[in-house]
């Protein structure tokens, strides 16, 4: 595994995380209210928060602050691998004026249930560290239709790791049926590697085994463009500036409208993209070690890791 | 920073072997406290069977060759109490003046060690002290025993052996030929069937010594239990032999296979049970015995901690035995705790098996250890179930997170309940239950049920196993008794374990897990490079 450069947890974690990541920058990756504050004064496009419940008390008034939206995404503030998000596609109202609620995958669920689940991420649930947490109602994000063949369910996002300010290795995620229209590769979604150079799929996995078609849409994997690719890891290398934090999983989606935006950041990315894009990290990050200069702009960092990688 | 890793972990590990070298070279400490044999309690209470018997008479063990006797005590008020100690046993005399309708009893503490003789040289010995000459008493057979006998001698001697050969022979002969089976009781029966009871057995070994001229005699004696064992309430006599080799008596036990040793499982009650057979036949007396395992712990900590504060060095202020014995007690337990974590930081970091939160596999030792391993794996698996119940069922009731919890560890106390109600702990061999499963129910329930939620029954179940798998493995080194005396002995040891943590923290390597994960990617990799 050595030889081909594969990166390990204890390497990760030791090498990577623990002296390149700030302790005390991860708030303002970890909870995405703060991400949002940050990317607002920053300039980089994110999903807009509706609003923020972070107490019990403001859940008596979610069936009024939802009644006039059409669409709106659920997610625990300090949330992990997507856990605890929930898309709604459509507020339905009735004759008597109940709301209930459609989500993405079709079903229909009522006011009591939304609340419940929020109740859940208000109690830390799903938060990273079992502490208490806000829950945030967001804007939710259509699909780009570049993807439509590609996916069942939910959205995907692209996946780049970045690494002090230089994209490293690049995946997009691919909801499936297996994975319930997450994007989350630990649920059965697909991971599919980028080249940096030019945004073009290039090979891609379920769990740990290579697929050549969607397995709900029968689509090949490979050959697929990413549009906006440059904008895509220009907005990556600029969330370093941003977090500061040297090694950074950036997650973007893209949006029909307006292009790349941020959805959330990662001081803890995961390996998996290495088996997505068959390819060990090590090297990559070794060369950034030895041969980046300082002080490079967003884009002339990206230009070089284009170059190199 | 580079240099800084190495000389840490560089002191961790030189402080406390300077520690320990000083304690065990200057202060002449051991490291371990000196073992301690067993200790028994034992006890035989005696009723003399015919009601009109003014007397009994009873065999006591006697203090001699691998025996210890202390604190004994003879009950019996109003009687006159005689000990005949004139041979190589003992019998203790009751006697009253109206007849006996009540038990006496003897007590004593008594301090069993092996007798083990194993260099037995030939012996051509001709004659015998006075003493001697009645176990050279030939046995008084029947023709058909006599001629039962006889071709067995033929069989089995050559004629011209040694007497040590001779004992050595019949030991073999009647060890492994004769089976023990307490249904055959003569000679005959045992030589034509080839089975007899170990009495019958020990009885045919003195006769074919006595006919080649070699004093031998049947032992009676007890067979104390193993601390595995079932508590026997009462116990029986049992038989042995010895033969008298070299001008000294030999151990032999044609029963269990035991030639010039006698282990400290057995306690010598006779030393020639043909003289007191008709004296404690079961139609003369009633009898009961018992024996009980006095002292436990196989190491002797009140010696070491006297040991400790007379060397009056720094080490007696810092020692563990200084301590009142509760405290002790507790760090007794606690001390292990540091070992379990290293277990769990191998098991984690280089291994790569997932547990349930950090802790959660070190408390479920110590749970184990409080209880027992089948108890606390059957307490783990009934909340697990609980744990289920609380993703499928409460669930469906939109329960705020707290309240929902709370449920969950009433449950728990319902089950206590049960358990308590049903005897099942007792069953399992665990004493007493304590605090302890709420403590574990409220470390592991809730991630339990989470994990459930987010990444399936499958990997959850990945990590239930890990974190059993991780529990269980520390319980078994903890079950180590020398590793938790030498940890109280020498906590310094801890620092030794610290250096080790240092060394696992710095680890970068792969994980063993990895070799798995990366497995695919790296046969996909080579595939291609060979393309």
């Amino acid at each position: 595994m050595r030889e081909f450069g594969i990166l390990g947890i204890n390497n990760r974690i030791g090498r990577y995380i623990l002296r390149h990541n700030k302790r005390a920058n991860y708030p303002l990756v970890d909870d995405k209210v703060k991400t949002a504050l940050r990317a607002d004064a920053w300039g980089v496009p994110m999903p807009e928060n509706y609003f923020v419940i972070s107490s019990f008390g403001d859940l008596k008034k979610l069936p009024q602050l939802v009644s006039n939206m059409h669409s709106f995404v659920i997610k625990p503030a300090n949330g992990s691998q997507g856990n605890g998000i929930v898309v709604v596609s459509d507020v339905l109202k009735d004759e008597k004026g109940w709301i209930s609620f459609r989500r993405s995958s079709g079903k229909i669920i009522g006011m009591e249930e939304v609340r419940h689940h929020i109740s859940g991420i208000l109690s830390g649930l799903y938060s990273l560290s079992g502490l208490p947490d806000t829950a945030i109602i967001q804007q939710k994000i259509d699909m780009h239709p570049v993807f439509n063949d590609y996916c069942y369910g939910g959205i995907p996002d692209v996946r780049v790791i970045v690494h002090a300010g230089f994209p490293v290795m690049s995946m997009v995620r691919l909801p499936t049926r297996d994975s319930d229209g997450k994007a989350n590769l630990h649920q059965g979604a697909i991971g599919a590697g980028i080249n940096l150079k030019d945004g073009t799929t290039r090979n891609a996995v379920i769990k740990n085994q290579v697929v050549e078609k969607h397995p709900d849409t029968g689509h090949l994997l490979n050959g697929l463009v990413i549009p906006h690719w440059q904008e895509v890891l220009e907005l990556a290398a600029r969330c370093y500036d941003m977090v500061e934090l040297g090694y950074l999983g950036v997650d973007i989606v893209l949006t029909p409208d307006h292009g790349p935006i941020l959805l959330e950041l990662n001081a803890r990315p995961g390996l998996a993209i290495q088996i997505a894009n068959q390819a060990g990290l090590v090297p990559r990050l070794k060369k950034i070690t030895q041969d980046a200069p300082p002080g490079l702009t967003a884009k002339e960092r990206v230009a070089l890791s284009q170059s190199w990688f | 920073m580079k240099r800084l890793t190495p000389w840490i972990v560089g002191l961790l590990f030189l402080i406390p072997t300077g520690l320990l070298v000083y304690k065990s070279q200057v202060l002449n400490l051991s490291l371990l406290p000196q073992k301690v044999d067993d200790v028994w309690n034992f006890y035989v209470s005696v009723k003399p069977k015919d009601a009109a018997a003014t007397s009994v008479a009873f065999p006591i063990p006697r203090a001699g060759d691998g025996l210890k006797i202390s604190e004994e005590r003879i009950r019996g008020k109003g009687f006159d109490t005689l000990i005949d100690r004139n041979s190589d046993s003992a019998m203790l005399t009751w006697l009253s003046k109206e007849p006996m309708t009540k038990r006496v009893s003897y007590t004593a503490r008594i301090d069993i060690t092996p007798v083990i003789i194993r260099k037995i040289d030939k012996d051509y010995t001709t004659t015998y002290p006075r003493q001697i000459k009645k176990y050279l008493k030939p046995p008084v057979l029947t023709p058909e025993e006599e001629a039962a006998v006889k071709l067995l001698e033929g069989a089995i001697f050559e004629g011209g052996e040694d007497k040590s050969l001779v004992a050595r022979k019949a030991f073999y002969y009647v060890h492994e030929e004769i089976q023990r089976n307490v249904k055959y009781k003569t000679i005959v029966d045992a030589l034509s069937t080839g089975k007899g009871s170990p009495l019958i057995k020990a009885r045919l070994y003195a006769y074919l010594l006595r006919r080649k001229q070699v004093p031998a005699r049947i032992v009676a004696m007890l067979r104390l239990p193993l601390i595995t064992d079932a508590p026997e309430e009462k116990h029986q006599l049992t038989y042995a032999s010895e033969a008298f080799l070299n001008n000294r008596w030999i151990a032999v036990d044609t029963n269990r296979g035991h030639f010039g040793e006698r282990p400290d499982r057995y306690l010598v009650m006779h030393h020639h049970f043909e003289e007191i057979e008709k004296t404690i036949a079961k139609n003369k007396v009633v009898y009961t015995i018992r024996a009980d395992r006095a002292v436990m712990n196989k190491f002797n900590k009140e010696e070491y901690r006297k040991d400790v504060l007379r060397k009056g060095s720094f080490f007696s202020f810092i020692s563990l035995y200084r301590l009142p014995l509760p405290v002790q007690n507790i760090f007794n337990m606690i001390l292990l705790i540091p070992l379990g974590a290293l277990v769990l930081c191998l098991a984690r970091n280089i291994v790569g098996i997932p547990t349930f939160g950090m802790f959660t596999p070190i408390l479920l030792t110590m749970f184990f250890r409080e209880t027992s391993l089948s108890f606390g794996l059957f307490f783990f698996l009934s909340v697990v179930a609980i744990g289920c119940l609380e993703r499928y069922v409460l669930d469906k009731l939109y329960l705020l997170a707290v309240p929902r919890m709370s449920i969950i560890l009433t449950l728990v106390i319902l089950l206590l309940m049960v358990i308590a109600f049903t005897g099942l702990a007792e069953f399992f061999g665990a004493s007493h239950i304590g605090y302890f499963p709420i403590v574990i129910v409220t470390a592991f329930i809730e991630r339990f049920s989470i994990m459930l939620t987010e990444d399936g029954v499958v990997n959850t179940m990945k990590t239930l196993l890990g974190t059993l798998v991780i529990s269980i493995l520390s319980y078994s080194l903890y079950s180590v008794s020398t590793l938790e005396i030498l940890m109280f002995t020498n906590p310094e040891m801890l620092f030794y374990v610290m250096g080790l943590l240092v060394l696992i923290g710095k680890y970068k390597g792969y994980r063993l897990s990895e070799f798995i994960r990366f497995r695919d990617l790296i046969a996909q990799v080579k595939k291609k490079g060979a393309m």
